[in-house]
């Protein structure tokens, strides 16, 4: 039960330095011994040192041995960790524990070597072993209490004092009626007559037959659950104080049965109970040390191992001699065989059990691939910077079974601490290093490190640290490397994620303008549509109309004066100015129909479906008219569909379909004709494309060969 | 006959009213807008009003909301609307709303006196005018299984003069026809396109024009 090796004792100091801030009242740590309690502790010291040791100088009694081991074991600690943690009064209870026992103990051996030697009994010897018999009850209180208030020196809860002061009084009537009566002797193989003989000594012995053991066995049971109580709401470092306990009582039970099974005597059981209080002190004092998982873990592999090896030796050399009738013992050739056989099966029988273990002490580690998953999922999750950073530190924790994990962002220049595995609630650890020396990291070698490499910069490092004694498998290593290589993604995701929102706001931003900006061009080209459509409407077509009003009026003229030649001159004129006329009236339409602004979209598209080349089947249903913008722009939708239906889709005829969609207007154009407009369309599409866009339409042309074409438009009105 | 002209082109307005005044119409007033227009009707009704569709202020359909209101006021007043374009929709408006009397022409045909004369003339009588262009266009336009295929070629002359708004004498007139002749094309259009016989002039204009649009 000694400390692995020499690193953990410096970690545990570094630790517990770290420890101070968090949950432990740093005033008591700070609180240095003054002279007198050194002195103090001191004296303890040195008289539980001379009760041992005087007590075993007049012999080794089994019944009596396991107090002299707990007086030493309980003392010894107590004195370490009072002078460790100098506020921690559990240190305290362990030495009081201790110097009791011993006292006890000095006093029974005294009795004992007296009984031995009657013929040079020492001076006093039935008062002196009196006093190490009847305080037996108080110092089982003292001991239960203690245990109690493992690992602080606090009970667990304010209610625990009651049941404390229930065990006092107890102790206190056992113990009474102990000193008064020798009703304890016999149970503790003292041959030695009780220094008082009182009365009534059939009806106490009556009397305590019933409420000895039962008194005694209450007392167990309120330590052992107070101890329950406690345990079940450990978390954290406590748990694992808790374990080391734990794992002593477990020894101690195994050796207890070990020898009772193997050697019929519960000395070894004895010989081990000093292990408990060696373990409590070693919880208390270096509580931060997580080798406790490891030590449990190498235990239960020895220990199937052993058994295993037992059993398959026993098996292969009993129970095959058996059958083959060869006394057990008589060939050497079975027992070789045997040997052989479970030197074949160790090693992958260690495989396997240590894998049991692993499950056992450190619950499911993942396998590379689930770490990696993990890892993937978290990222594509995605999540705040700290939990995707700290959720990294942990995949790297879990997956390689680390004890510690640290993960550093920066450059070249500095790196940075950004999060650890287990989390720490507090950022007052966290340092900045120049990275030039990653080797520094390694903390003298205890912690791996790696650097995290991303595009061929330096993005940051992992420090990680295994528990003392475990080393970085390959398998480890490999994951490791490969995580690492994730975690420069991740380290990059979580600085590109905050610029890449703000480069998205900005686009966000310019596609508003921009979509805007296009929206008044669309505007403004209209305008400028209408403005030309009004122009010429107002110009040009009245005054050629005008003109052939004059051209008739000097064509009758000609006619009245006999001019036939003139006449006829005026009349071909006339004809040519009409086709004139007609012309800049399908000009003036095609810049801008009037009827759209005067009547709307439908008498548009009725105006549009006459005069198209090919036969239009029309299908509207607007109950109200939308903007302006969204009405030009549907025209001129239509219009173009028309035009490239009537040249390439063969089709028979077309199909306008309006309508209003809440606050959209669709439109439709569908020709069976024979499909494939994609390619054919080029620029009109494209033009049609960017007018949509600008009012934040969208237009879709399903055409697929042979297929015929259906168009469709949508706009939102705004 | 008195007419009353509107149109905010001052020059076109004048050359006009010097067609009507050489047709034998009397001229008895010119407006530049609706409003004016108004006022002169209220103040003298004429016979016929020629109005053009687009007018200020917002140079859209002034001319047939003014038209409307004259009708309110003066039901007798014959109604001759003209355009730069003539459009099926409004053609289809006006005879909708307007029962009698009432024409629909482009501003090209004012040049053509003899035929423009006899256009106002037959609005004063209370017939109704659709111009030829839209006519052709209409009955030219391109149909899926063309029922006018069914119509021979003097029927088929005979239906775009129906829609033009002529009436059966007229139409004896015009092909030199005589008026049982014309009857029976008439007739023959009407089962052909099975469109409801026996209507009188107005609703026969505009039952073919609605179902020379729809077809």
């Amino acid at each position: 039960m000694t400390s692995p090796a020499g690193t953990p004792e410096a970690q545990a100091e570094t630790r517990t330095t770290e420890a101070a801030g968090d949950g432990r009242p740093p005033s008591l740590d700070a609180q240095r011994p003054g002279t007198g309690r050194y002195v103090a502790v001191s004296c303890l010291g040195l008289l539980c040192a001379l009760l041992v040791v005087g007590g075993f100088v007049l012999g080794v009694y089994l019944p009596n041995l396991h107090n002299g081991l707990i007086a030493a074991a309980f003392t010894a600690v107590g004195i370490v960790v009072v002078g460790k943690r100098w506020g921690n009064r559990e240190g305290w209870y362990f030495t009081a524990t201790g110097v009791a026992h011993a006292a006890m103990f000095f006093g029974r051996q005294y009795g004992f070597y007296s009984a031995a030697h009657r013929d040079a009994a020492l001076p006093g010897a039935t008062w002196v072993a009196w006093t190490g018999v009847w305080p037996l009850a108080l110092v089982l209180v003292l001991t239960g209490v203690t245990l109690m208030c493992f690992p602080e020196g606090r009970l667990p809860s304010p209610r625990w004092r009651v049941v404390v002061v229930v065990m006092v009084a107890d102790g206190v009537l056992l113990a009474l009626a102990s000193a008064l009566w020798p009703v304890e002797y016999a149970d503790n193989s003292l041959s030695l007559p009780h220094p008082l003989q009182l009365g009534g000594y059939q009806t106490a012995q009556r009397l305590w037959d019933v409420l000895g053991p039962a008194s005694y066995l209450l007392l167990q049971i309120a330590w052992v659950a107070c101890l329950v109580d406690r345990m079940r709401r450990a978390r954290g470092d406590e748990a694992r104080q808790f374990r080391w306990f734990a794992y002593a009582v477990a020894m101690g039970a195994v050796a207890m049965a070990a020898g009772l099974a193997v050697f019929g005597s519960p000395m070894l059981g004895v010989l081990a109970v000093p292990a408990i209080p060696l373990a409590a002190g070693l919880a208390i004092v270096k509580y931060r040390l997580y080798d406790i998982d490891l030590v449990i873990n190498k235990t239960l592999v020895v220990g199937a191992l052993a058994v295993l090896v037992t059993l398959g030796y026993i098996a292969v050399v009993v129970g095959v001699g058996r059958l083959v009738g060869v006394t057990p013992g008589a060939n050497p050739v079975l027992s070789i065989v045997a040997t052989a056989m479970v030197a074949v099966a160790f090693d992958p029988a260690r495989r396997r059990v240590q894998r049991v273990a692993d499950r056992l002490v450190y619950g499911n580690r993942p396998s590379p691939y689930e770490a990696l998953a993990r890892l993937s999922t978290q990222l594509s999750r995605g999540g705040q910077h700290d939990d995707l950073l700290t959720g990294l530190a942990s995949t790297v924790a879990d997956g390689v079974g680390a004890a510690e994990v640290t993960l550093w962002v920066g450059s070249i220049d500095e790196l940075v601490t950004v999060a650890w595995w287990p989390p720490r609630s507090d950022h007052r650890s966290a340092m900045t290093i120049a990275p030039r020396n990653l080797a520094s990291l390694e903390d003298g070698g205890r912690a791996h490190v790696r650097p995290i490499v991303h595009r061929g910069l330096l993005r940051g490092a992992v420090t990680l640290t295994k528990a003392p004694g475990e080393v970085l498998t390959a398998a480890e290593d490999s994951l490791l490397r490969d995580l690492v290589a994730q975690a420069g993604l991740v380290i990059d995701n979580v600085g590109l994620g905050a610029e890449l929102r703000q480069r998205l706001h900005q686009i966000s931003v310019q596609a508003a303008e921009l979509q805007a900006a296009a929206k008044r061009i669309v505007s403004a080209q209209d305008e400028a549509r209408r403005r030309i459509e009004r122009d010429l409407h107002d110009g040009a077509q009245q005054r050629l109309v005008t003109l052939a009003l004059s051209l008739r009026s000097a064509s009758r003229h000609a006619a009245a004066v006999g001019d036939d030649q003139l006449v006829a001159r005026i009349e071909e004129a006339t004809r040519q100015l009409s086709q004139a006329l007609a012309e800049l009236r399908e000009l003036a339409r095609g810049i801008h129909p009037a009827i759209l602004t005067q009547e709307g979209l439908d008498a548009a598209l009725s105006f549009l479906a006459e005069r198209a080349p090919l036969p239009v089947r029309l299908n509207i249903h607007l109950e109200r008219r939308p903007p302006q913008d969204v009405e030009t722009t549907a025209y001129f939708v239509v219009s173009e569909a028309l035009t490239n239906a009537a040249k390439h889709s063969g089709a028979s005829s077309v199909t306008v379909s309006a309508g209003l969609d809440g606050d959209r207007l669709w439109i439709e154009v569908t020709d069976k004709g024979q499909g494939g407009a994609d390619d054919r369309w080029g620029g009109g599409l494209q033009g049609l494309v960017d007018r949509l866009a600008a009012l934040n339409g969208h237009l879709t042309v399903h055409s697929p060969a042979g297929g015929g074409t259906k168009l469709r438009a949508e706009i939102p009105c705004e | 006959m008195r007419v009353i002209l509107a149109d905010d082109a001052v020059l076109f307005r004048e050359g006009t009213a010097r067609i009507l005044i050489e047709a034998g119409f009397r001229v008895t007033g010119q407006a530049g807008n609706a409003a004016e227009l108004l006022d002169l009707v209220r103040r003298d009704p004429p016979a016929v009003a020629v109005i053009d569709i687009r007018m200020p202020p917002g140079h859209a359909t002034e001319g047939i909301d003014a038209a409307a209101e004259i009708r309110r006021i003066h039901p007798d007043v014959g109604l001759l609307l003209l355009s730069q374009h003539v459009d099926t929709h409004h053609a289809m408006r006006l005879m909708t709303e307007f029962e009698r009397g009432v024409g629909y022409l482009l501003k090209d045909r004012v040049s053509d006196l003899a035929g423009f004369a006899g256009d106002v003339r037959r609005v004063a009588n209370g017939d109704c005018v659709i111009d030829p262009e839209l006519v052709a266009r209409l009955v030219g336009r391109k149909r899926e299984r063309d029922p006018l295929t069914a119509l021979t070629e003097r029927e088929r002359s005979v239906l775009a003069l129906m829609a033009q708004g002529r009436s059966n004498s007229a139409l004896s007139t015009e092909l030199h026809l005589s008026a049982k002749t014309i009857e029976a094309h008439v007739r023959s259009i009407f089962t052909k396109l099975d469109l409801p016989p026996g209507v009188g002039d107005h609703r026969r204009v505009l039952a073919v024009l609605a179902f020379l649009r729809s077809s």
